[in-house]
């Protein structure tokens, strides 16, 4: 018996050959489109730059050489010179980092709250779920930027305060969607097992409920990256997000945008890069919808 | 269609895409595009901001003025003549007949009197170029009155150099403004301040239309204004925060001067038909301070040590070039007893010994307030790469002018990035903010400069003193070039640049003058073909 019958067999013999012959036939679906694996292509590719940064960078990203400013791609600055003579290529690089390091905190946060609020929600009911709806209503009544520009402008412009803003504003969504999901499990036959058991409502939500909404919700975080990496470029944009000297993106093009008519590549290049890395995650998270949404 | 055709015609579509639409300004307004985000008040007594400045200037007349032929003489405004007593300490004015307010109201010496106590009373900031002459809010009223509604007469405490006094009334401040108007618009004896604030009470060529922060301030002409009533019937200025919007504005027609090209921009222009570029030398110096509350900052080593890390030769080559000449000294050029003096270059090493020196042997960490428009930025971030190589780590602090302007005035700041224009052509004006500071205090009498860094130096203060009063004309530029040996060396001002100022026009703009500070800046000639 090959591994790939192994997987792929109709009757396995245990649990775990049972869930690794699952995971097997959704990376099957994956494989199959072709855009999705464009998309994680990319977004290892981003990791990687990420990872091996010094590596792959030609300059340091802050190095400035006022003599060699503005200059356009050439073999020795690969994305040309900034207003500052600073090596573009070696800027983006960096940038990557930052773009991951924003990426991952609001991904780690704003779906981990709203899964707890929507769950919490949708499995309690009554007052508390009224009481957080209206809440989360609240937060969906701003648009995501401005609300995001408006605690920024309170805690005050940096990146960890970017990350938070964005974190802030962003778990509501996710809140919708596990507290939809969480209404259509509540009443199932195995949770009221679980509840005649004498199971506490903490150990059925996490333990039961939590586990069957992560799937979709993962479907939306990635589908989410795009907005995400879009919305910390435009904090950067305006000057709210990670301050000079850090090779933002969002930053880039802003500082870049000054130089648009005679000098393109300033803003340019970064602006490339945000669009291919929006495209990436979109990509790969429209891939994974076809393998983790529950309804296809 | 073959290749080609199709070809041949994307390429007039292309021809015709790039053909520029013209939106042309009103014939009979000026309409100017330049960062104005520092004005906080347009209240004369208060205005103490290069834009600020340059606004007073149109709207306002002052008693007399400077002539910008040369820059050493007095020539006559709305006063029309002059004298000094025999002992030096009275100087009699005689008012223009004829002048009159925006109001209707005719300007008389009463108006001139009421000026100048209104600003010595309100006590703002650049109150202190009256109040040096001994004028306080209790003996003001007697020290300077109006003798009959022509003759203004004005007591000294004692007796100074009478050009240094004549100077000082040249400054925004000296501004003549409607007392009837403003007594109406008084609440709770404020002279009207709270009211003058947003509006105009001159006698100018122009008058206030509307001010909106950070986005415009119009301009409307006075007809009946005594000099002649100027061409443009309106002026516009907008406040166009981004060069490269300046210039896609100036180069469409938009807006027929742009104030704030950098340098690419201006090589990029200089070939053009459509628009002249203007250069004018001002005396407005750019500077960082280190604010000596800041115990690091306080160390003589550190402060020495930043004098070798401002790129000064590369900054004036690339993102000064063209607007700025590399000055260190705190008078600029052109003004009596300045020094040309440049002893300080780019030296990491050295600064890292001095730092050493200290104690920082690794550097440190401060923040520094930067005006969130060019160049401040650009000359922010190059200083901030080139004190990295000495260890020391600057965070910006990118903010609107005005915001960093208040925050400067009540010294809150590590580091200030900033421009200092002088407020009248006497090398006192710079001495004093520089190398004074009075009363260290937190509500300290005298916010100049060395006090808005906390900066505690009393000899040098009595020296900068002693200048003012000094007759002799050698020897008083002799201690002017020690007060610059002083605070070029070893004090919390590393001074970078002097300022030219490169207005670029249309081609059909004529007649704007542009003097030796922005105060001389006058729209009341321009004309348009």
């Amino acid at each position: 018996m090959t591994a790939r019958e192994w997987l792929l067999s109709d009757t396995p013999q245990s649990r775990s050959q049972a869930r690794m012959g699952r995971l097997y036939g959704g990376w099957l679906t994956f494989t199959g489109n072709r855009l999705a694996m464009v998309g994680l292509g990319i977004v290892v590719a981003l990791m990687l730059m990420a990872l091996l940064a010094p590596l792959i960078a030609t300059h340091h990203p802050f190095a400035q050489d006022l003599a060699n400013r503005l200059q356009p791609p050439s073999a020795a600055n690969w994305f040309g010179t900034d207003q500052y003579g600073r090596d573009i290529w070696s800027r983006v690089v960096y940038g990557s980092r930052l773009t991951l390091y924003i990426v991952l905190l609001v991904a780690l946060t704003a779906p981990v709250a709203g899964l707890l609020i929507g769950t919490i929600s949708g499995y309690l009911g009554g007052w508390t779920d009224i009481v957080l709806m209206r809440i989360t209503d609240v937060f969906l009544a701003f648009p995501k930027l401005i609300l995001a520009l408006a605690f920024v402008s309170a805690l005050g412009p940096g990146i960890e305060n970017a990350v938070i803003a964005i974190a802030i504003t962003s778990w509501p969504p996710y809140a919708r969607i596990a507290r939809a999901e969480t209404m259509t499990i509540r009443n199932s036959d195995f949770i009221s097992a679980v509840r005649l058991q004498g199971a506490s409502p903490t150990r059925i939500i996490l333990g039961h409920v939590i586990p069957l909404c992560t799937s979709s919700l993962i479907v939306r975080v990635t589908l989410d990256m795009a907005g995400i990496i879009l919305t910390a470029a435009g904090l950067g944009f305006l000057g709210l997000g990670a301050q000079p000297p850090l090779p933002e993106w969002g930053a880039m093009i802003s500082t870049g945008r000054q130089y648009l008519l005679d000098q393109w590549w300033v803003a340019t290049l970064p602006g490339i890069a945000i669009f291919v890395v929006s495209l990436g995650f979109n990509l790969l998270g429209d891939g994974l919808r076809d393998v983790l949404d529950p309804k296809n | 269609m073959n290749k080609f055709t199709r070809s041949l015609i994307g390429a007039a579509f292309v021809a015709l895409a790039a053909t520029p639409a013209f939106a042309e300004t009103p014939k009979d307004s000026l309409v100017m595009a330049w960062q104005f985000d520092d004005i906080i008040s347009l209240d004369p007594a208060e205005i103490f901001e290069v834009s600020g400045a340059e606004y007073g200037a149109q709207v306002y007349d002052r008693l007399i003025g400077i002539d910008l032929k040369d820059t050493s003489k007095i020539v006559p405004a709305v006063a029309e003549s002059w004298t000094v007593s025999e002992d030096g300490k009275t100087y009699t004015f005689k008012i223009r007949d004829g002048v009159k307010f925006h109001s209707g109201n005719p300007l008389t010496a009463e108006d001139a009197a009421f000026s100048l106590q209104r600003a010595v009373k309100l006590n703002k900031s650049p109150a202190f170029i009256l109040t040096q002459f001994g004028f306080t809010k209790d003996n003001v009223d007697q020290k300077i009155k109006a003798a009959d509604a022509r003759t203004l007469v004005m007591e000294t405490d004692q007796a100074y150099a009478p050009t240094f006094v004549l100077n000082c009334l040249t400054a925004d401040v000296a501004s003549v403004v409607d007392a009837k108007l403003l007594k109406q618009n008084e609440k709770d004896g404020d002279f009207g301040y709270s009211w003058l604030k947003t509006n105009s009470a001159g006698s100018g060529a122009f008058k206030l239309r509307q001010w909106k922060a950070n986005e415009s301030l119009t301009l409307d002409a006075n007809p009946a204004y005594w000099q002649g009533a100027p061409e443009m019937k309106r002026v516009i200025l907008r406040h166009i925060a981004e060069p490269a919007t300046q210039r896609l504005l100036l180069e469409k027609g938009d807006v027929d001067v742009a104030r704030n090209l950098k340098p690419e921009q201006l090589d990029a222009l200089r070939s053009s038909k459509d628009v002249r570029i203007v250069e004018a030398p001002k005396g407005t110096l750019w500077y960082i301070s280190l604010n000596q509350k800041n115990p690091i900052l306080a160390k003589p080593e550190v402060r020495q040590a930043f004098r070798y890390l401002v790129d000064y030769d590369a900054m004036g080559r690339t993102i000064m070039n063209g607007i700025a000449t590399i000055h260190q000294s705190f008078l600029p050029k052109g003004f009596l007893g300045s020094l040309d003096d440049k002893p300080f270059k780019y030296d990491p090493a050295k600064a890292r010994e001095l730092l050493t020196a200290a104690g920082y042997p690794d550097g440190f960490t401060v923040t520094m307030d930067v005006r969130n428009v060019t160049p401040w930025t650009d000359l922010a971030q190059t200083i901030q790469a080139s004190a990295a190589a000495a260890g020391v780590k600057i965070e910006l602090l990118p903010m609107d002018g005005k915001q960093a302007l208040t925050k400067y005035r009540s010294r809150n700041q590590d580091i200030y990035i900033g421009q200092w224009g002088a407020d009248y052509q006497d090398p006192h004006t710079n001495a004093e903010t520089f190398a004074s500071n009075p009363d260290n205090a937190d509500n300290g009498p005298s916010k100049t400069l060395a006090w808005r860094n906390s900066w505690d130096i009393p000899e040098l203060t009595q020296k900068t003193k002693a200048a003012v009063v000094e007759r002799d004309a050698d020897k008083r530029v002799e201690i002017y070039h020690e007060l610059q040996k002083v605070v070029m060396t070893d004090s919390p001002f590393v001074v970078m640049f002097q300022q030219v100022e490169v207005p670029v026009e249309r081609a059909s703009v004529k007649g704007l003058i542009w003097g030796p500070s922005f105060d001389n800046n006058l729209y009341r000639l321009a004309s348009k073909k």
